[in-house]
């Protein structure tokens, strides 16, 4: 297992609407990979599908080593997945969500409450793991979110959009211990609206109608179409591509 | 009034849009007229009655076939064995066991005294009381066509009438007045949930803030389910005539005049519901709970009025169903006019006035 | 995956118990409806209101009419005569029946030949116009003997098992106890995975390595473990404050619960598969329990029901569970009196279930 994830022309057909058709990728260990695209280009099908969430209709390929199409159930021990939701149950406590997903993925309470120390030191949970989670701010949420997912100690975990809705303090604070994650060789696969958080990413991709349409480092990128910043390439990009797709 | 229309014709895409909602609306009170006017059968017919018969003769015979060419009693499904006969009334497979002692024949020729003997599953008081009273006239009738010649017993005749149903079918009383239930359920209750989904989705707020006032927005919102639940009131009546045969023997223009009358009323409690509560889970239970739950239970639609505790019956005067109940059927199987009903419909506009006032209060207040 | 299964139950109850409607709903719906529904369904026919036209004026004629307000039958109200009143009291329903003594009554009666009254009827309402009509003939029997002094020659000794007070609430309980059990766990489960899936967190779980079975089962023993407490409560509620007799065995009830519930279950799992927000559940549940009660024979016996009705009530699993019920606690049935019921029930249980459980798997969810 050479790269964290790998995939080939990986596609997902719903009757003739295809939501994602052939893309193929691959995201090395460690790496911070930014996931792009204008809503509704098939990111989420994809990601679905990558966490073992739906199965592809075509290609292969692998997520930490496990076939996506025989292993799905596999896949899931070994990746963390943090939704745009901040999907918690908001009549338990932040210990309360922690320790029931801590038993879902068949973890026992020593090991559950020697993680949540860790975890507590690493994303600051003290204040909240006493806390009714439906009375938490967004930001405070989104942090238990994140706890959630990297409780088992997965080797990549999928982030989607994880800052929405969040004040630009706490989405840097976020990205800081993205990067944190990163150097302890956590694979991070995070799809954003956010430009300047693409900005953080090692690499990323651009999908628009299924397909993904541009690859690369940042800045790469930004100097291959000649634009003075992400944003606008983004926007170049999607306009080129609209106009010809219709 | 053009923006009341808007907010009607947004109302309408919503429910259109919202199949599966939709369906259970306009099934709903069908199906319920179905198992109201089906199921719901107080004519006791084919009661299972086991028939022990130790006496074997003709007469004994003729007795059984008595029993069991009436409509009311049936034979059970399984054999009748002497040794337990009583298993069958723990397993429900006969509600009664009637037993011809050996001598029965002798006695009926001779005019002498005999008493046949009956066990009946009593755990159904009311079923229990009706098989003990037809066993009682069919013997009765059996004996009058038995007696020795030249004997008489001089008795006071009964000439009985049954008006409007002659053929007394439970559905004449349970089909019209199901109609106020369902008018309850679609405008109450639906106009509370669709409100308080407004509140809890943030749309409401959307709504406020541009130039129409809550008035407007109340009367746009309600304006198609008053159509719905007009329509629900129609389906069910033609249904009762096609199905059922209720002889529409009133004035269906009064008819539908008291029917626009009650709806408002319910739209009231509705609209009182929604500025109550705030989520759609809250505003559902409140709404079964103070509109649905009394329409069936203390509107004399099913379960007579006067056989309540005082308590109860004091609060039926409240539950508009109680009144609708009775102006529907007089009107649909009696044929009552206004000058009978009069004290009926007065009593429903002034609930209806007191629960609008109660209710556009609280609504301005609340919302706006 | 024990660890799994125990956090999924724990989780489901912290969740109940901090929900405060959600409480509610569970434990005081149950006491509120069974003390609604004992005390109103009942559909006994007592104090009818009766019109007397007394065209006699005689004392036979006055002891006529008092003996119909005997046993609470009747309530007559004597009329001023004037026969066209008579229909108005029918149409705004002050009056259910009405009595018509001819001028020479008792005249006949000295003379020992057979006059006749009339009785007219409401007929709306069939059931109470049979009955009081029954009522009525057993009256003027018994009020005839007194001036005959002939007894008949045959007559029937009746022997009433069961219940033979005639206490509608001790049929009605173990009915309510069905219906409750029925509505509630049907309404929590329809409701329970929707809500996670509008919440979000059932794509959370679903990417976990938990198994499709596991989750399955650890959403619905809660659901199960509340309903038994819903029996619990409604029996308690029944005997202690109805008074209502429990002449056969609780456990076996017990059981037979357990064994029920699996298909309340199984429906409201499937109404959750197939709807994508608690309303379009909530409306999905209570179609089902219209249907379930209005078809169990909870109010009106099954018998009554034209045939195909009678077959469309054999689809019907809570028909079977309140046969159950009511037999064991009114005629103490035991197992082998139940064989038929348990087997249908069995049968629904497993087939239902598996359907669900076929329905719900974890890609598609």
């Amino acid at each position: 297992m050479s790269h964290a994830v790998e995939i080939n022309k990986l596609s997902r057909h719903f009757g003739s609407f295809k939501a994602v058709d052939e893309i193929s990728l691959t995201v090395s260990h460690g790496e911070i990979f930014g996931f792009l695209g204008a809503n509704g280009a098939g990111k989420t099908t994809a990601i679905r599908m990558l966490c073992g969430l739906l199965l592809p209709t075509g290609g292969n390929g692998t997520v930490a080593g496990c076939d996506i199409m025989k292993e799905p159930e596999k896949i899931k021990t070994k990746i963390g997945y943090m939704s745009q939701k901040f999907s918690l149950y908001g009549e338990l406590t932040g210990r309360e969500n922690i320790n029931f997903y801590g038993s879902v993925y068949g973890m026992n309470k020593r090991e559950i409450s020697s993680r949540i120390d860790e975890l507590t030191e690493k994303l600051q949970l003290q204040d909240l793991l006493h806390r009714q989670s439906h009375s938490l701010p967004v930001g405070w949420r989104q942090r238990l979110a994140l706890a959630v997912a990297l409780l088992h100690q997965p080797k990549i975990i999928f982030l989607d959009e994880p800052t929405g809705g969040v004040d630009p303090i706490f989405r840097r604070k976020f990205w800081s211990t993205l990067y944190d994650l990163g150097e302890e060789g956590i694979t991070i696969f995070v799809t954003t609206h956010y430009m300047d958080e693409a900005e953080y990413c090692g690499r990323i991709s651009i999908m628009h109608q299924g397909k993904i349409v541009e690859m690369g480092k940042p800045f790469d990128l930004v100097a291959r179409h000649k634009a003075e910043n992400l944003e606008q390439m983004f926007i170049g990009l999607i306009n080129e591509r609209g106009s010809s797709g219709a | 009034m053009r923006k009341i229309k808007f907010i009607a014709t947004k109302e309408f895409y919503h429910i259109l849009r919202d199949p599966k909602s939709l369906a259970i609306a306009i099934a709903m009170p069908i199906m319920m007229t179905f198992l109201y006017g089906y199921a719901i059968n107080l004519d006791i017919e084919h009661v299972t009655i086991g028939i022990i018969d130790y006496d074997k003769t003709a007469e004994s015979k003729e007795l059984t076939d008595a029993f069991y060419e009436s409509s009311y009693f049936s034979r059970p499904e399984v054999e009748v064995l002497d040794s337990d006969a009583e298993a069958l009334l723990r397993s429900s497979h006969a509600i009664g066991l009637l037993y011809i002692r050996p001598g029965f024949s002798d006695a009926l020729l001779n005019g002498r005294q005999f008493e046949l003997g009956m066990t009946i599953d009593g755990s159904d008081n009311n079923l229990s009381a009706a098989v003990l009273n037809y066993s009682n006239g069919l013997v009765f009738q059996f004996m009058l066509d038995h007696l020795p010649h030249g004997v008489e017993i001089p008795k006071v005749d009964i000439a009985t009438q049954n008006l409007y149903n002659p053929d007394l079918k439970s559905s004449h009383f349970f089909v019209p007045g199901l109609v106020a239930l369902i008018l309850m359920m679609i405008s109450a209750m639906l106009t509370s949930i669709t409100i308080a989904r407004e509140k809890e989705t943030g749309t409401m707020e959307q709504l406020l803030t541009a130039p129409v006032s809550p008035r407007q927005i109340l009367l746009g919102k309600i304006l198609p389910y008053i159509f719905l639940a007009l329509l629900d009131g129609f389906l069910v009546l033609v249904v009762a005539k096609l199905f059922f045969g209720i002889p529409f023997a009133g004035s269906q223009l009064l008819l539908f005049a008291f029917g626009l009358i009650y709806v408002a009323t319910a739209l009231a409690l509705g609209i009182l519901i929604s500025s109550l509560t705030k989520t759609q889970q809250v505003a559902m239970m409140l709404a079964q709970m103070t509109t649905l739950l009394p329409s069936v239970m203390l509107s004399g639609f099913i379960f007579p009025i006067k056989n309540m505790p005082l308590l109860l019956q004091l609060i039926s005067n409240i539950v508009p169903a109680r009144f609708f109940v009775v102006i529907i059927r007089g009107i649909t199987l009696k044929g009552a006019g206004l000058e009978i009903l009069a004290a009926q419909g007065l009593y429903l506009i002034i609930l209806m006035a007191v629960l609008m006032l109660v209710a556009a209060k609280k609504f301005s207040t609340r919302i706006a | 995956m024990r660890q799994a299964l125990f956090g999924l139950i724990r989780k489901e109850f912290i969740q109940v118990f901090r929900d405060r409607n959600m409480l509610r709903l569970i434990f005081l719906m149950p006491i509120i409806q069974l003390l609604l529904f004992g005390y109103v369904v009942n559909i006994d026919v007592k104090d009818i209101d009766l019109d007397v036209y007394d065209f006699d004026r005689s004392s036979e004629s006055r002891e006529l009419v008092q003996a119909t307000s005997a046993n609470n039958y009747f309530t007559p109200h004597d009329t001023v005569i004037a026969l066209r009143n008579l229909e108005d009291n029918f149409q705004n329903s002050s009056s259910d029946m009405a009595i018509i003594i001819p001028h020479d009554f008792s005249e006949k009666l000295m003379r020992k030949e057979s006059p006749t009254i009339a009785l007219i009827s409401d007929g709306s309402n069939a059931n109470s116009t049979a009955i009081g009509t029954g009522y009525m003939a057993q009256i003027v029997q018994s009020f005839t003997k007194g001036y005959y002094w002939v007894e008949p020659p045959l007559k029937i000794r009746f022997d009433v098992l069961y219940n033979p007070e005639a206490e509608s609430v001790y049929y009605m309980v173990p009915g309510i106890v069905a219906t409750l059990l029925t509505m509630i766990t049907v309404m929590l489960t329809s409701m329970a995975i929707v809500r996670e899936r509008e919440v979000g967190t059932l794509e959370q779980l679903l990417v976990t390595p938990i198994k499709g079975r596991v989750l399955l089962i650890g959403k619905l023993i809660p659901f199960a473990i509340l309903g038994l407490l819903e029996i619990v409560i409604a029996l308690t509620a029944g005997v202690l404050w109805f008074q209502v007799p429990f002449v056969g065995s609780p456990i076996l009830l017990f059981a037979l619960a357990g064994l029920y519930l699996i298909t309340p279950l199984g429906i409201g799992l499937f109404f959750s598969n197939v709807t994508s927000t608690q309303q379009q559940a909530m409306f999905f549940a209570w179609f089902f329990s219209v249907f379930a009660i209005l078809t169990s024979g909870f109010f009106t016996p099954i018998s009554n029901m034209p045939m195909w009705m009678q077959y469309i009530t054999y689809l019907n699993p809570m028909r079977y569970f309140m046969e159950i019920v009511r037999a064991i606690m009114m005629k103490g049935a035991t197992l082998p009196d139940l064989t038929f019921q348990v087997g249908v029930l069995i049968f629904y249980g497993i087939s239902i279930f598996s359907l669900s459980a076929l329905r719900f798997s974890k890609r598609t969810a």
